[in-house]
């Protein structure tokens, strides 16, 4: 008997024997299981900075957490080797959710990102495993490209504190061409975790040929400020060669400088350049007053002027989980 | 054309009609998440827990 899965918008139907797009949700017997659940591939501790979130207790450490698969092909994708693999030529750890929660308080972090793939597929997993960490007081963070339906999706927000969620494009076209996927889902689900009150940041790879003309980077920016608010931090990120996107270069600083100019022309008030060394690109600053709040080189916090989350110059309340 | 093609033509006409109405009404329904069930085994090789204090080599 197939079998449907109603997580992402792919809703794949499954033939006994087999797996959905993401190869890790498999019709066992006429049964939907999750193959990934408990097992994830790897396990390390990162600067809270490199998922990146720039407004989420900065300079702290996270425990970051992934299994193989992901329901989304990006040809440019940076962790391909996981995130196309199939779980069964794939190497993991056994660490059932509670394991990764004692793991996250023996280590001294005081949250767990779900990320390097996409948690969307290993959904059950990350459900569990965030349930249990609200539990012991451990922030929830998500790494994800917000390919995910909408019922599962509010489930989960409930148990998350914070997410990074990536904007690749601003047309449908490009999703389907680059991501194997679309657009629109995308945008309901940024819409829907601004909405639920946790802190979320956006991240946009701008890749050279596909994405990078000012008009398009206008258009997402002015999308994200009209649909999620002008405090909503965005990262311009960099990309490189990868995958089957090897032909194309990587992007210059030139770009990046200008999608953040053209950013914060439109009125956001937080534009960060990732991937890439920027003088000013990484720092955060004061949308009212413009003075220095937080200077950053690489994932490292040189000064944090932040006074309980304000400006201490002009009072102004900085968005962000600053504690 | 007589009655009976007539009547005949109007009942596949409603028929058509009802079963667009309910592919589309399919469609539309929100549908019911059901959570995948965590399955015994892991499909691949496990390997032992290392130092997990390095930063990853992984994007994100």
């Amino acid at each position: 008997m197939k079998v449907q899965c109603e997580l992402c918008p792919k809703i794949c139907l499954i033939a006994p024997g087999q797996s959905g797009e993401c190869r890790v949700r498999v019709n066992i017997d006429g049964v939907l299981r999750t193959v990934v659940y408990g097992y994830p591939c790897s396990i390390h501790i990162d600067p809270i900075e490199k998922k990146p979130l720039f407004h989420f207790l900065p300079g702290s450490k996270i425990l970051s957490v992934a299994t193989v698969g992901c329901n989304l092909h990006c040809k440019n994708c940076q962790n391909w080797e996981i995130s196309q693999a199939n779980p069964e030529e794939s190497q993991a750890f056994a660490c059932p959710p509670q394991e990764l929660v004692k793991l996250t308080n023996q280590n001294h972090c005081p949250s767990l990102a779900y990320t390097y793939t996409d948690p969307i597929v290993y959904y059950e997993y990350t459900y569990d495993t965030a349930k249990l960490a609200r539990q012991a007081d451990i922030r929830n963070v998500l790494v994800t490209a917000g390919y995910i339906n909408e019922e599962p999706w509010k489930q989960l927000l409930k148990y998350v504190d914070a997410a990074n969620i990536d904007l690749k494009g601003i047309t449908d076209d490009f999703y389907r061409r680059v991501c194997s996927g679309t657009l629109k889902p995308v945008q309901n689900a940024l819409v829907l975790a601004k909405g639920s009150g946790i802190l979320v940041e956006v991240t946009n790879l701008i890749i050279p040929t596909l994405n990078d003309k000012p008009e398009q980077i206008g258009r997402l920016v002015r999308w994200i400020k009209a649909n999620m608010g002008s405090d909503t931090p965005l990262h311009f990120s960099g990309f490189y060669p990868r995958y089957k996107m090897q032909h194309l270069p990587p992007t210059s600083q030139k770009t990046l400088e200008l999608a953040r100019q053209i950013g914060m022309g439109e009125g956001l008030e937080y534009v960060y350049i990732g991937n890439l060394f920027s003088k000013e690109g990484e720092n955060t600053y004061c949308p009212s007053c413009k003075s220095l709040l937080i200077e950053r080189v690489g994932y490292s916090i040189l000064k944090n002027r932040l006074k309980d989350g304000n400006c201490p110059d002009c009072g102004k309340e900085i968005n962000g989980v600053w504690k | 054309m007589t009655r009976r093609k007539f009547i005949k033509k109007l009942i596949n006409t409603g028929v058509m009609v009802m079963a667009g109405a309910w592919c589309l009404a399919k469609k539309t329904i929100p549908r019911k998440f059901i959570r995948a069930v965590k399955s015994d085994s892991f499909p691949g090789s496990l390997k032992p827990l290392r130092d997990i204090k390095c930063e990853s080599k992984w994007s994100g």
